[in-house]
């Protein structure tokens, strides 16, 4: 396999073990996955499976045991601390399960921050109008301690969005929200993800949710797997039933996403 | 575009730390460190500025404490050949005398200090009187015209005078000319009779007062080229006796400056306590700090930011914080300040006293300590936090107990300690002793909560629940428990001891107990003043000759005083101090310790009341040898024993006697006691006045000061007064004392809430869970409030116990009083502790009780 410039997220090899005590734990076994720019790709799997340890490394947080993770090209298993910082700066947004707001910044404040690091200068005006985006024009200036569940979520997602990130990571999104909620996170998540173009990265255990992703692969036991197109077309119209008109447009692009990466399984 | 992103970039993190300083604050998470540090900045910047400004105004500033180049002091006239010797060097000299005397206007008696001086007085410094109240500009002045005084502000209300009217001093009338402002050579001694008088010195053979054996002092100041001072000091010295004193500016400003370095010291290492305290909060409140803003720092981090933004967004922040709140301690001291100005405004101005940079630098470096040395490692360890955690979950890693982290914390209390107490070997001592006393401490108060816990299981739920908490927290207790103890031991000792020293004296005296003395009594006032006591049934102690004299030899070594190193001009510098250690070591060498200060000696035929002999025997009557009875306590401190031969001057004469008796004296009753008597062979040869103890019944008091009138030159002092005098000296000193431990309680309090504030979390979570298993309000309120009441008694207790060791051991080494137990103060200590406690707790513990269950079900979801 070789790096193609169109992968903006491309890993080879990739395992991740832990020391436990005087035991190694093997978190992942070895893969390779790549990322087209532009693509959203769901990673599903049980809980303990080895999705966020993946998310982790993928998204410059972790480093992996062996193997190699280009992000933009950019070689991130050789990227110590700082300098992955700088990519994350650059190329990443991030929105988590805990929503993960910093309690002492308004909201507003919040979502300027990744502008910030990456030296944008319009932070403030993007910012107000990520919040009127997301339905919190008129909760700017309130701290997260002030926010319902669903409105820090919906912070955290303008939040990943304001510095035009390369490539978005989401973890687990909807996971402390209610159906409802998490339903019009998720709509926010995909519409912005649309508008701006962001290729993004879900984690998810919610099987929905996934269909919404152009491509899923499966974790189990630390091993990845990309089911056929068969497989996920049939899951999501057995699953998603109510949200008919994005799952046609996800099953359509589906096949042409497939079709233009090669799915590798460790 | 580029360059101005760049611009932005440098700027970024400022911007960032600014909102975070800004956000925090407003939030109140630092509230605790702040508190903190205005608390250590203030109390350092008040007490260090206002001991600085008051040494100023009475040493720096006043070159002439003196009023002269050099001052002679005596109990006598002078030789005339001494002034005519400063005559013929082109000296100028003036002569003061000084006593203490009533001063009467209509019916009005007052006790005043009176000065008699002469024209030229003063040669150095200047005297400043006001002719009338309403003027503004005070004129400087010599001595008072013949026939006229001026007199302190405090004499026209307490005689209800005014400037003009006439007031009788001894038996000469003279009339109030002006008020005092300035007295050059004023003396700072803790106990001053009254009011000032000044009278020329012409006047005072009028007055009657100079008798044989009256307590009066003869002044003869100096000024003049320096060499001539010289010369004249040269000439002089070898004619100082034992009972003169030769001394310039400099040494009565040393003695002064050395009393006032002592108090500072003392007060400074007393507060102290409250500094750690403070800084114990900053480390507390820091590390709590440290672990809330992890995830901050871990989403910075995850966002993209640099460790350098994070650190120097961080160490911004801090030193925001900390200039923010050096700055606030600092205005807060200065209204301190300004305050305890104005409180001794009446006793001494210092309105010119300048502020030195010393207190602002002192201030502002404790400050510092306390901000960096206790928080620097909790910042440290937050700036290194791990974005990962944003993924993992954010740790509560337990600080290891001991480690190098530790370092700074133990240097910056060593340093702190050094710079109050100026002495390497006493801060070593005071950091040892209190790691020490901590210690104990520490296993004292970990064994009660263990036997509290053990004794609450028997008690009622709540109880259970609490002393269970108390326990569990026993390591996170320590500090509060430690530092509670402390403070309220402190003020327990503070209140025992006042009351003991002052109502143990003032308790129930039988109404036959002197409450006047009369002094200066002539011979031939004695008679009169008997008929009249035996006329009209005064119950007194008859009537005692006094002389004045010093002991000046113990088995024919000249005895040094105390102070005597404060008059070069009589020996070296050294000579005292060595001497004490020498005689210490090898008995029998150059100089013995003396008395110090001149004695009133007096003889009696028989044991005095109230007197016991403790070695020897009482001498019989008839027995015309001379011999002299020592009082037990000086005997011992002077290591004086029977058959010592003993060496007094009186005036120009000199006798030696054996001592054949010790006496042990009741000095608390209010009998006029004797420290030196004798048998009557060897003083009735000298003249004398008398003194004389009576005890005046209120339904007497008119009549008696009615008759006494007609003796002015008989000095009366009311017990009542003296008392009244000693009661507000103690009064000041423990009020000084008293706000010192009240920082150091507020400062223990700042430790509590930041402890709790530390335990909230988990707190939270224990009270979640209750609340789920459907345990009531009233019993999660109880159970957090008797916790704290727990704590709260525990301190007291230990404080108690502490309290009663201290006191015993002052009472009986110090006092040399009989210890005795004040269990009424065991309760004060455990209910002040405990209430105190349980309500600062219960206070910082609101928020998490108001919360409705659901809110706390919820949140440890
Ligand atoms: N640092 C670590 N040390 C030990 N075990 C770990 C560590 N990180 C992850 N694990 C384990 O690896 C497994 C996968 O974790 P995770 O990636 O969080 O799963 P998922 O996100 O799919 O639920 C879990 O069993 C977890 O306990
Ligand atoms: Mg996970």
């Amino acid at each position: 396999m070789h790096v193609n410039s169109e992968n903006i997220l491309s890993v080879k090899d990739l395992t991740k073990s832990v020391q436990v005590e005087d035991k190694t734990l093997v978190l992942l076994q070895p893969l390779n996955l790549t990322v087209a720019a532009g693509e959203s790709i769901a990673v599903v799997g049980s809980s303990g499976s080895g999705k966020t340890t993946l998310l982790s490394i993928l998204a410059g947080l972790d480093l992996p045991s062996s193997g190699q993770v280009y992000l933009k090209n950019k070689p991130l298993h050789q990227f110590n601390e700082e300098q992955r910082s700088q990519v994350r700066a650059q190329h990443v947004g991030f929105i988590f399960q805990q929503f993960l707001l910093i309690n002492s910044l308004t909201a507003l404040e919040n979502v300027m921050l990744p502008a910030e690091l990456a030296n944008l200068t319009d932070a403030r005006a993007r910012g107000e109008a990520l919040l009127e985006q997301v339905g919190l024009a008129d909760r700017l200036d309130h701290y997260p301690s002030q926010l319902s569940g669903g409105e820090q979520q919906r912070v955290a997602i303008a939040r990943a969005f304001i510095a035009k990130p390369d490539i978005l990571f989401a973890d687990e999104p909807t996971g402390n929200l209610d159906s409802k909620t998490g339903q019009h996170i998720t709509d926010l998540i995909f519409d912005l993800n649309a508008k701006e173009g962001t290729t993004l990265v879900l984690v998810t255990h919610d099987a929905k949710l996934a269909a919404r992703c152009q491509r899923q692969v499966e974790m189990d036991s630390g091993v990845l797997t990309e089911p056929t197109v068969e497989q996920v077309s049939n899951n999501a119209k057995t699953s998603n039933v109510e949200s008919t008109k994005t799952q046609h447009h996800d099953v359509e692009t589906q096949n042409s996403a497939a079709q233009a990466t090669t799915p590798q399984v460790g | 575009m580029m360059s101005s992103a760049n611009q932005k970039a440098s700027t970024m993190w400022f911007t960032q730390s600014l909102r975070l300083l800004h956000h925090e604050l407003r939030r109140g998470e630092l509230t605790i460190i702040f508190l903190a540090i205005v608390l250590a900045v203030a109390t350092v910047f008040s007490l260090t500025g206002f001991s600085g400004q008051i040494k100023h105004a009475i040493v720096a500033n006043s070159t002439n404490t003196i009023g002269a180049d050099r001052v002679l002091r005596m109990s006598s006239e002078v030789d005339l050949s001494i002034i005519e010797k400063s005559q013929s060097l082109a000296l100028k000299s003036a002569r003061k005398i000084e006593t203490e005397s009533m001063a009467f206007a209509g019916d009005n008696m007052l006790l005043s200090e009176l000065d008699a001086v002469s024209e030229t007085y003063p040669l150095r410094g200047e005297l400043r009187i006001k002719t009338s109240l309403t003027q503004s500009e005070s004129m400087v002045v010599n001595a008072p015209k013949q026939g006229s005084v001026w007199v302190e502000p405090s004499v026209l209300s307490r005689l209800d005078v005014n400037i003009g009217d006439i007031i009788e001093i001894g038996v000469a009338p003279l009339t109030i000319a002006g008020i005092v402002t300035d007295i050059p050579d004023r003396s700072y001694r803790a106990f001053i009779a009254g009011p000032t008088v000044i009278l020329n010195i012409a006047d005072m053979p009028k007055t009657e007062l100079i008798q044989p054996g009256s307590r009066i002092t003869y002044k003869y100041l100096f000024a003049g080229e320096t060499d001539a001072i010289e010369t004249f000091e040269t000439w002089i010295k070898p004619q100082i006796n034992e009972s003169q004193r030769w001394y310039d500016a400099k040494a009565a400003q040393n003695r002064l400056s050395r009393i006032l370095d002592t108090a500072e010291k003392f007060l400074s290492l007393a507060s102290m306590l409250g500094i750690v305290l403070a800084a114990v909060a900053v480390a507390v409140a820091s590390r709590r700090y440290g672990q809330r803003h992890q995830s901050t720092v871990s989403i910075f981090k995850a966002l993209g930011a640099s460790i350098s933004h994070v650190r120097k967004l961080y160490c911004l922040h801090w030193t925001l914080l900390s200039c923010l709140s050096i700055a606030t301690g600092l205005v807060v001291g200065y209204g301190l300040l300004l305050l305890g100005v104005n409180a001794i405004a009446s006793y001494l101005s210092l309105a010119d006293a300048p502020l030195t940079f010393v207190p602002f630098l002192t201030a502002i470096f404790t400050g510092l300590l306390c901000a960096i040395a206790f928080a620097i490692h909790p910042i440290m360890t937050l700036v290194k936090s791990s974005p990962l955690n944003v993924i993992r979950g954010f740790s509560q890693d337990k600080v290891a107990r001991f480690g190098l982290h530790q370092l700074p914390p133990i240097l910056a209390l060593f340093l702190l300690l050094f710079i109050f107490s100026q002495d390497l070997v006493m801060s070593a001592a005071l950091l040892l002793g209190g790691v020490v006393v901590s210690f104990i401490l520490l296993l004292l108060g970990r064994g009660l909560m263990s036997a509290g816990r053990s004794v609450g299981t028997k008690a009622g739920k709540s109880w259970h629940l609490a002393l269970a908490n108390l326990k569990r927290r026993a390591s996170e207790n320590s500090v509060q428990l430690v530092s509670f103890t402390i403070a309220i031991k402190l003020l327990l000792l503070i209140t025992v001891m006042k009351s003991s020293i002052l109502s143990e004296w003032e308790q129930q005296f039988p109404e036959d107990t002197p409450n006047h003395y009369l002094i200066n009594i002539t011979q031939n006032q004695i008679d009169p003043l008997k008929t009249f006591a035996e006329e009209n049934n005064i119950a007194n102690q008859g009537f005692y000759h006094v002389y004045r004299g010093r002991l000046s030899a113990i088995n024919g070594i000249k005895t040094v005083d105390e102070d005597d190193h404060d008059k070069p001009a009589q020996s070296d510098e050294k000579s005292g101090n060595q001497a004490k250690q020498e005689t210490k070591k090898t008995e029998q060498k150059k100089s013995r310790q003396g008395m110090g200060r001149e004695l009133g000696l007096t003889w009696r035929t028989e044991l005095p009341e109230e007197n016991e002999i403790i070695a020897g025997q009482w001498w019989q009557v008839g027995d015309e040898k001379p011999q002299v009875s020592i009082e037990s306590n000086i005997a011992e401190r002077l290591e004086v024993e029977l058959g010592d031969d003993l060496t007094f001057t009186l005036g120009s004469d000199e006798f030696t006697v054996p001592v054949t008796s010790i006496r042990k004296v009741n000095w608390q009753s209010r009998q006029l006691n004797f420290i030196m008597v004798f048998n009557q062979s060897v003083l009735e040869q000298f003249p004398t006045t008398s003194i004389s103890a009576w005890s005046i019944l209120d339904k007497d008091r008119d009549l008696v000061y009615r008759f006494l009138a007609n003796f002015p030159t008989i000095t009366v002092m009311d017990f009542a007064a003296i008392m009244a005098q000693l009661n507000s000296i103690i009064e000041q000193v423990t009020v000084a004392i008293q706000l010192i431990l009240i920082l150091v309680v507020l400062a223990g309090s700042l430790v509590l809430i930041a402890q709790v504030q530390a335990s909230m979390e988990e707190r939270e979570r224990e009270l979640a869970i209750l609340r789920t298993l459907g345990a009531k309000g009233s019993l999660l309120r109880n159970s957090v409030l008797y916790e704290f009441v727990a704590l709260g008694a525990i301190a007291g207790l230990m404080a108690s116990i502490g309290m009663e060791i201290a006191v015993y051991i002052l009472q009986s080494q110090v006092f040399n009083m009989p210890g005795s137990f004040h269990f009424q103060y065991w309760l004060l200590g455990i209910g002040a502790g405990a209430f105190f406690v349980g309500t600062i707790g219960m206070l910082s513990c609101w928020r998490l009780l108001k919360l409705s269950s659901v809110t706390l079900i919820r949140r440890t979801m």
